[in-house]
C-alpha cells in the first residue's frame, strides 16, 4: 500500500496545483459563509442550528452530491482522457493502490474543504457562543465517512467513461440513486410483496420487515441518528466504511477491466 | 530479456496481434516497425502488463513472467507511451520524484539518480519547470527521464520521435542510441529511417503478424536474393551523365570488369540515366570511364538497398516472410508477383527520373558540334554545371585533356 501513499501525496500535490481545486473551494465557502450567516440571523442566533444548517442541513447534502463526483471525475477519468492513466497502470503499483491512493486523495480535499465548517463553530465561541462541540465534531466525522461513500462512488463511475464530464454526471446520478436506495425499495416491495404474500396480514408483515431492512440502507437516517447528535457509533461507521470498500472493489475491478476492453 | 511466443491480442473479433513470436537477448536495440495499426503499440502494452495478451505460450520480460508476475516486470522496464504522459501540473523534478517513488526508491537514491537523469537526456536545467509548459522535444526527453530513472533493464519506447521537428527527433535518436549499451531496448516507429539510425535489429510487423525479423543487412541481403523486379533491393550505381548514344555507352559499361547488368534510364535533358548492377561499388570504373570518353557526369552514386524498399514490399505486398536465421527470405506468392514485369527494361525508378516533360533544348543537338576529340562541346541545362554563366544558345567548349578514346568510337561521338 505505499504505492498508494505515493499516488495519494501526488493526486493532493496535483489537485491544490491546478485552480480547480482552489476554485471549488472558494465557491464552497462563499456559499456555505452566506447560508450560514442567513440561518444564524434568521434563528435568532442559535449556532447549533447555523452549524447544522451548512453542516448536515439541505444545503449540504446537496454539495456532498456535488462534490465527490465533481472531484472523482478529476481523479479518474482524466487522466484516461490525457493518457496518464497508461503511465500509472504501468507502474509498479497494483491496480488496488491506484485506487485507493486516489480516494485516500479525493477524500483528505474533501475533508479540507468540510473542515471549514469548524472554522465556523470555533469562531462562534470566540464570539461568545456556545456551539455543541460533541455534534459539531460528530458531525464533521460523519460528513467525511459520507463523502468516503460517495468518492468511492465517483471513483468508480470514473473507470467506467473517459469523459470527465460523462464521469461527474454519472456520479451524481449514482449519488442519487445510492440515496434513494430506501425509496426504490419500498417502491419495488409495495409491487412485488402482495404477489408472494397469501394474505393481507402476511403483506403488512412482510412490508414491515422490509422496511426496516431498508431503514438500515438509509444513509441520511444513519447520519442524523449518530453523528448528527455527536454519538460515534461503531455501527454507523461500519455501515458507511464498507459501501466504501464496496464501491472501491468495484472501482477496482472496473479498472482491470478495462485492460481487456483495451 | 523479452521472450514472446505465439502472442496474440484480439479486440473483439478483430487481432490486433496475431501468432508474433520474438526475443530480445540484454543489451539487444530492436527496432519495432510497421505501418500504423500494424499492432506495434498493442504489443508493447502487452508487455508493460497495461493490456492482457488473449493468448500467449510464453511472454517473460526480465525472466519474469508478464501476466503472473507483472508487478516484478513493471520494476523493470521503462516503458515510454507514444503519448508521453506526464502530469502538467507537476514540475520536472518532481515528476521524476514521483516516479522514483512508485519505484520504492528512497530520499538518498532520488537525489543521486534525478539529477543524473536529467543530465543523460540534457534537460537538468529544466527541473524546476512545468511539465505543462514544455515543449514537445524537451516532453520527449523528460518522458525518457522518467523512463529511465529506475534503471530498468528493459526500455520500451513507443514511437519516441513522433511528432518532433527533425532536428529534435535527431537529438532524441542520438540519445537513445546513446542508451543502446546499457539498456536493452525495444523501440517501435513507422519511420524507417530512424529504425535504420538506431537499431541494428528489425523486426517488421503488419496486420498484428511478424513479416520480417533480422538485422538490417540480413534482410536486405535477404530480399535482394529473393526478390527479382524492377524494385528488388539491389545494390547499384547510379550513373547519370552526356554520353551521346544511350545505348553504346551501356554497351561500353557492360564491359567492365565486375558489370552484370546495365539498364538505360530516361533521358533528363541531355542526361542518360544508367543503372549498373554488379559486383561491389562499381564506382571508379564507371568514374574511370566517363573520364576516358569525356561523359560529362552529372551524378555517380552507389545506391545501396534501403530497408524503405524492404518494408515497402513486405507492407504493400504483404506476402514475403523473412525468417530470423540468416535472413533468408521465403515468398508465398510474392516471388510470382514480383518477378512479373519487364526484367530487363528501364527500371520504375529510371523511369521516374526521366517521366518529367522533356525541356526545351537548345537547336544543336548535344554531341553533334564535335567528334572524339579535345574540346568536345556538350550542353548542359543543369544551372549547376559548369556552363551555367554561358550562353545557353551557344555550345560550350570542356577544357582540359582527353585521354584518346578506347572501345568502340562511336560511344563518344554522338549521334
Amino acid at each position: 500500500m505505499n504505492g498508494a501513499l505515493v499516488i495519494a501525496r501526488r493526486e493532493l500535490a496535483g489537485l491544490f496545483k491546478a485552480p480547480f481545486a482552489w476554485i471549488l473551494l472558494l465557491v464552497v465557502l462563499f456559499l456555505n459563509g452566506i447560508i450560514f450567516r442567513a440561518v444564524l440571523v434568521q434563528s435568532g442566533g442559535n449556532v447549533s442550528t447555523a452549524l447544522d444548517a451548512v453542516m448536515a442541513g439541505r444545503f449540504f447534502w446537496f454539495w456532498l452530491l456535488l462534490l465527490p463526483p465533481l472531484l472523482a471525475m478529476r481523479l479518474i477519468a482524466e487522466e484516461t482522457r490525457t493518457g496518464t492513466l497508461e503511465y500509472l497502470l504501468t507502474a509498479p503499483v497494483s491496480d488496488a493502490s491506484v485506487v485507493v491512493g486516489k480516494f485516500v486523495a479525493g477524500l483528505g480535499y474533501l475533508t479540507v474543504m468540510w473542515s471549514s465548517s469548524l472554522i465556523y463553530a470555533v469562531a462562534m465561541m470566540r464570539a461568545g457562543g456556545h456551539p455543541d462541540w460533541s455534534a459539531v465534531l460528530g458531525t464533521f466525522f460523519g460528513t467525511v465517512l459520507v463523502s468516503a461513500v460517495f468518492v468511492a462512488l465517483g471513483l468508480f463511475m470514473g473507470t467506467l467513461t473517459g469523459t470527465p464530464l460523462l464521469a461527474a454526471f454519472l456520479g451524481v446520478a449514482a449519488c442519487v440513486v445510492w440515496m434513494l436506495l430506501p425509496y426504490f425499495g419500498s417502491r419495488l416491495a409495495e409491487l412485488v410483496v402482495p404477489l408472494i404474500a397469501d394474505s393481507g396480514e402476511a403483506v403488512q408483515r412482510i412490508r414491515a420487515q422490509v422496511d426496516a431492512l431498508l431503514a438500515n440502507m438509509d444513509a441520511v437516517r444513519h447520519f442524523q441518528r449518530s453523528f448528527q447528535r455527536g454519538i460515534l457509533d461503531t455501527s454507523e461507521l461500519v455501515f458507511f466504511a464498507s459501501w466504501s470498500a464496496f464501491f472501491l472493489f468495484l472501482a477496482t475491478r472496473s479498472l482491470e477491466a478495462r485492460r481487456w476492453r483495451g | 530479456m523479452i521472450e514472446v511466443a505465439h502472442l496474440t491480442r484480439r479486440f473483439g473479433g478483430v487481432a490486433a496481434v496475431d501468432d508474433l513470436s520474438f526475443s530480445l537477448e540484454r543489451g539487444e536495440v530492436v527496432g519495432f516497425l510497421g505501418p500504423n495499426g500494424a499492432g506495434k503499440t498493442t504489443t508493447m502494452r502487452i508487455l508493460t502488463g497495461y493490456l492482457p495478451a488473449t493468448r500467449a505460450s510464453v511472454l517473460r520480460v526480465a525472466g519474469h513472467d508478464v501476466l503472473r508476475e507483472s508487478l516484478a516486470v513493471r520494476r523493470r522496464i521503462g516503458y515510454l507511451p507514444e503519448s508521453v504522459p506526464l502530469y502538467p501540473e507537476l514540475r520536472v523534478g518532481e515528476m521524476l520524484r514521483f516516479q522514483g517513488r512508485l519505484h520504492g526508491l528512497d530520499r538518498a537514491a532520488l537525489k543521486a539518480r534525478v539529477p543524473a537523469v536529467l543530465d543523460r537526456v540534457g534537460v537538468l536545467d529544466r527541473e524546476r519547470q512545468l511539465v505543462g509548459k514544455l515543449s514537445r522535444g524537451l516532453r520527449q526527453r523528460v518522458g525518457l527521464a522518467v523512463a529511465l530513472l529506475p534503471n530498468p533493464d528493459v526500455l520500451i519506447l513507443d514511437e519516441p520521435t513522433s511528432g518532433l521537428d527533425p532536428l529534435q527527433r535527431r537529438e532524441v535518436r542520438a540519445l537513445i542510441k546513446g542508451l543502446a549499451h546499457e539498456h536493452t531496448v525495444l523501440l517501435s516507429s513507422h519511420i524507417l529511417g530512424e529504425v535504420e539510425s538506431i537499431a541494428e535489429r528489425v523486426i517488421i510487423v503488419h496486420r498484428g503478424r511478424k513479416l520480417a525479423d533480422g538485422t538490417q543487412a540480413e534482410l536486405i541481403e535477404g530480399l535482394a536474393g529473393s526478390l527479382a523486379g524492377p524494385l528488388a533491393g539491389r545494390a547499384h550505381v547510379r550513373f547519370e551523365a552526356v554520353v551521346g548514344d544511350a545505348e553504346a555507352a551501356a554497351a561500353l559499361m557492360r564491359t567492365l570488369d565486375g558489370v552484370a547488368r546495365v539498364e538505360v534510364g530516361a533521358k533528363v535533358g541531355i542526361h542518360h540515366a544508367f543503372r549498373v548492377e554488379g559486383e561491389g561499388d562499381l564506382r571508379e570504373d564507371l568514374g574511370a570511364l566517363a573520364l576516358t570518353r569525356g561523359w560529362a557526369v552529372r551524378e555517380l552514386s552507389h545506391v545501396k538497398p534501403s530497408l524503405e524498399e524492404l518494408f515497402m514490399r513486405l507492407v504493400q505486398g504483404d506476402e514475403v516472410v523473412v525468417s530470423s536465421a540468416g535472413g533468408n527470405v521465403s515468398s508465398r506468392t510474392g516471388a510470382a508477383r514480383a518477378a512479373a514485369p519487364p526484367k530487363n527494361g528501364p527500371s520504375d525508378e529510371l523511369l521516374q527520373l526521366g517521366g518529367g516533360p522533356a525541356l526545351a533544348r537548345p537547336s544543336a543537338a548535344p554531341g553533334t558540334a564535335a567528334g572524339p576529340a579535345v574540346g568536345r562541346v556538350i550542353y548542359s541545362l543543369n544551372p549547376f554545371d559548369r556552363g551555367a554563366q554561358r550562353d545557353l544558345s551557344k555550345p560550350v567548349q570542356v577544357d582540359g585533356p582527353l585521354p584518346p578514346p578506347s572501345g568502340s568510337e562511336q560511344v563518344g561521338g554522338g549521334a
